[in-house]
């Protein structure tokens, strides 16, 4: 792993530069309490204060809507053509908690079954890192076997240090973006970089409000279905999908078509949300999960059990952004101090 | 404290006599900044219940929940919740003979925000006062001290009742009207900017709607059995996430909720990425006060949503 050091005037520069090369992704502020990742033009757009962007990075791989392919009829034939796939993008400033959301929708999308769509932006995106320099009150990645200086995941990783920042190359493709622009670089001799990441890291242990732990929950969860844990706790759910669209990890859509003439027009796809009452009903109106309770627990069963039956990955990377945006309080991180008691009980 | 003790024993009596079969009100959360609405229907579970500043949900609408069960469901509100009972009446969303009110006067709730950057997020909170110029709130740590100035939550500096306009049982001493002064300053300075700048100003919000429906989930003017924006055929509004798309979603629901709006301020709480919608439903509370002289909707039983009824005194030519 090589790293390397790079002066906050000099990471202005390259990040400009960046933009010109590339579709360029990255944080920013839009407005006191709101910050997303957008495409930016240059550094100046771009807030590295942040700690968690509102919603999740996760949009530039699976956009919110997506057009797959368009059509048209005519003659009796049906001809079509593909949607314009994204060139080389960087996507810049990712904080450790959203790469691991990236490695969680990885098997899903690239796994068994390949999704162009997804593989193609993936393939096309260079991950840049931020190691975290704040911890707030509802993160809780180390809890989810993460950590706030903790990279993985990411071609590159740049974190705050003295005089600037240090960069770890992480793969080669990080290697090779920094060696197309070595000007900005200043090779690190004596291991700077890595002793200050993991000093950092040491101090940010500290400032975690709530540690959860998860031994136990889903093997109790392989066990127990039906708990009225669940239903107690739906009632106050509105069902709206704030929890799951801003979620780095959730990854559920719809598939739709607009034509306005009804000839020609585009097949697209969308988030959709398990959390929505319509989310399953068929076609000739039943619901396998026709009330709160059912949608509840499926979000839950997902994140603590479902994605690791089918992956062995936690289906929740500890971000904290459901804590923080759920009007009525539904708080993972209580759910599963709930769950440990519930099954204590059992 | 007072108002917490009266509102346990009330529920009390209410269970243990069989009068209603469950209580919405509000419990501890998971952190000190946050309250949860709470379902109880056992009587060793009253002394879960919780009142104090920061019982911000708007219970009102969990009562479609319950709507055809049987017994009685009781429900706390605020002043401003308690216009949304009126609403759900009016439209018969509800049943009078069904819910028990438990009315609070409320002197205002305090920013959330500020109690989580104060307070310790494991302390509980085992007291609170609020006088005319500051909150206090009393955990194991101490007592913490938040002034009007600085913590009152906005649409509480605007509040016109803090007394309950309906309730069978008023937990606390009334609180006469207040008169906040002009509700709709933010409202007209917008109205002001030339039109191309309104417009920026909106396709910026609304370029971000995420289109959760989270306004809509918790709006006690929202009871269609089916939503306009939920239906496949016809679709009204494309699922696609667009400027074009969003903008249809806020104006529909804006006019959906057009004279029925009690002006609750949920809609603009549970936003998750800040959208102004108190701008948006406000502009149209206030061209209907305009228009039709009308108090805001859910004050008066007696008086009917102005765009829900016909009088021959219609001044429309068309009818
Ligand atoms: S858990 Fe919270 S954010 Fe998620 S659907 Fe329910 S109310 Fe909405
Ligand atoms: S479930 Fe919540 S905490 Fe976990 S990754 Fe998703 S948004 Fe973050
Ligand atoms: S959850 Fe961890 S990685 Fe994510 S923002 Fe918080 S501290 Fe950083
Ligand atoms: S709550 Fe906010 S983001 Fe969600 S649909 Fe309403 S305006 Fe859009
Ligand atoms: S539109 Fe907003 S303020 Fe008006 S009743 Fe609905 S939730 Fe309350």
């Amino acid at each position: 792993m090589k790293a390397y050091t790079i002066t906050r005037d000099n990471l202005g520069a390259w990040l400009d530069a960046l933009a010109r090369d590339y579709t360029l992704i990255a944080p920013v502020r839009e407005e006191e309490t709101v910050s997303l990742f957008k495409p930016v033009s240059g550094f100046a757009e771009i807030n590295l204060g942040y700690t968690n962007s509102t919603v999740s990075p996760k949009g530039w791989l699976f956009p919110q809507t997506e057009e797959m392919f368009f059509f048209s009829t005519g003659d009796g034939q049906i001809t079509l053509a593909d949607a314009q796939t994204p060139g080389p993008a960087v996507l810049f400033g990712l904080r450790p908690c959203d790469i691991k959301g990236i490695l969680v929708l990885d098997p899903v999308f690239n796994g068994a079954y390949q999704d162009c769509y997804y593989q193609k932006r993936r393939q096309n995106t260079i991950l840049v890192g931020l190691s975290c320099t704040r911890v707030e009150r509802h993160c809780f990645c180390t809890s989810m076997g993460g950590g706030p200086t903790d990279g993985g995941g990411a071609d590159l990783l740049l974190t705050e240090m003295d005089g600037g920042y240090g960069l770890e190359a992480l793969t080669s493709r990080g290697e090779e973006l920094i060696h197309r622009y070595q000007d900005y670089f200043i090779p690190d001799r004596d291991n700077r970089v890595t002793a200050a990441r993991e000093e950092l890291g040491k101090k940010l242990a500290g400032q975690f409000t709530r540690a959860v732990d998860t031994t136990g929950v889903k093997e109790f969860l392989d066990e127990n279905f039906e708990l009225p844990y669940w239903g107690e706790l739906a009632r106050r759910c509105l069902g709206c999908g704030i929890c799951t669209y801003i979620c780095p990890t959730c990854h559920c859509f719809d598939i739709f078509d607009q034509s306005p003439d009804g000839e020609s027009g585009v097949r697209s796809r969308c988030w959709d949300s398990c959390m929505f009452s319509h989310f399953t009903r068929m076609a000739g109106g039943h619901n396998p999960r026709p009330t709160k309770k059912e949608r509840v627990r499926n979000r839950f069963l997902h994140k603590l059990k479902y994605h690791r039956d089918r992956y062995n990955l936690d289906g929740c990377v500890g971000c904290g952004r459901c804590v923080t945006r759920c009007p009525v309080n539904i708080d993972i991180r209580q759910i599963i101090a709930d769950l440990q008691e519930v099954a204590r009980h059992e | 404290m007072k108002i917490q003790e009266n509102l346990r024993e009330t529920a009390r009596k209410l269970l243990a006599g069989g009068e209603a079969s469950l209580v919405i009100g509000y419990a501890p959360g998971s952190e000190v900044s946050r309250v949860v609405p709470a379902f109880i229907s056992r009587e060793e579970e009253v002394n879960r219940l919780v009142w104090n500043p920061l019982c911000i949900n708007n219970l009102a609408k969990y009562l479609l929940d319950y709507r055809y069960e049987p017994g009685k469901v009781a429900v706390v509100v605020k002043g401003c919740d308690s216009r949304a009972i009126i609403r759900l009446l009016q439209d018969n969303q509800i049943i009078r003979e069904k819910v028990i009110i438990l009315g609070i006067p409320c002197s205002g709730l305090i920013n959330p925000d500020l109690v989580a950057a104060r307070l310790d997020p494991g302390a509980q909170i085992t007291a609170a006062t609020v006088s005319k110029q500051d909150f206090s709130l009393q955990t194991g740590e101490g007592t913490f001290t938040f002034t009007r100035d600085e913590a009152l939550l906005e649409k509480c500096r605007d509040c016109e009742h803090h007394t309950p306009v309906i309730a069978d049982f008023m937990l606390g001493e009334e609180i006469p009207p207040n008169d906040p002064g002009d509700p709709f300053i933010a409202v007209k300075t917008l109205e002001e900017l030339p039109v191309e700048e309104r417009s920026a100003y909106w396709d910026k919000q609304f370029s971000r709607c995420l289109r959760c429906y989270a306004c809509r989930n918790v709006c006690p003017a929202c009871t269609c059995r089916e939503c306009v924006f939920d239906q496949a055929e016809p679709c009204w509004v494309a699922k696609a996430n667009n400027l074009s798309e969003n903008t249809a979603f806020h104006l529909i629901r804006a006019f959906h909720v057009a004279g029925r709006c009690v002006d609750c301020g949920e809609c603009d709480r549970v936003c998750p990425v800040n959208i102004p919608l108190s701008l948006l439903n406000r502009k149209i509370l206030k061209d209907i006060k305009d228009l039709f002289n009308v108090p805001t909707p859910g004050t008066s039983l007696e008086e009917l949503p102005p765009l829900g009824t016909f009088t021959n005194s219609d001044p429309d030519e068309f009818m």
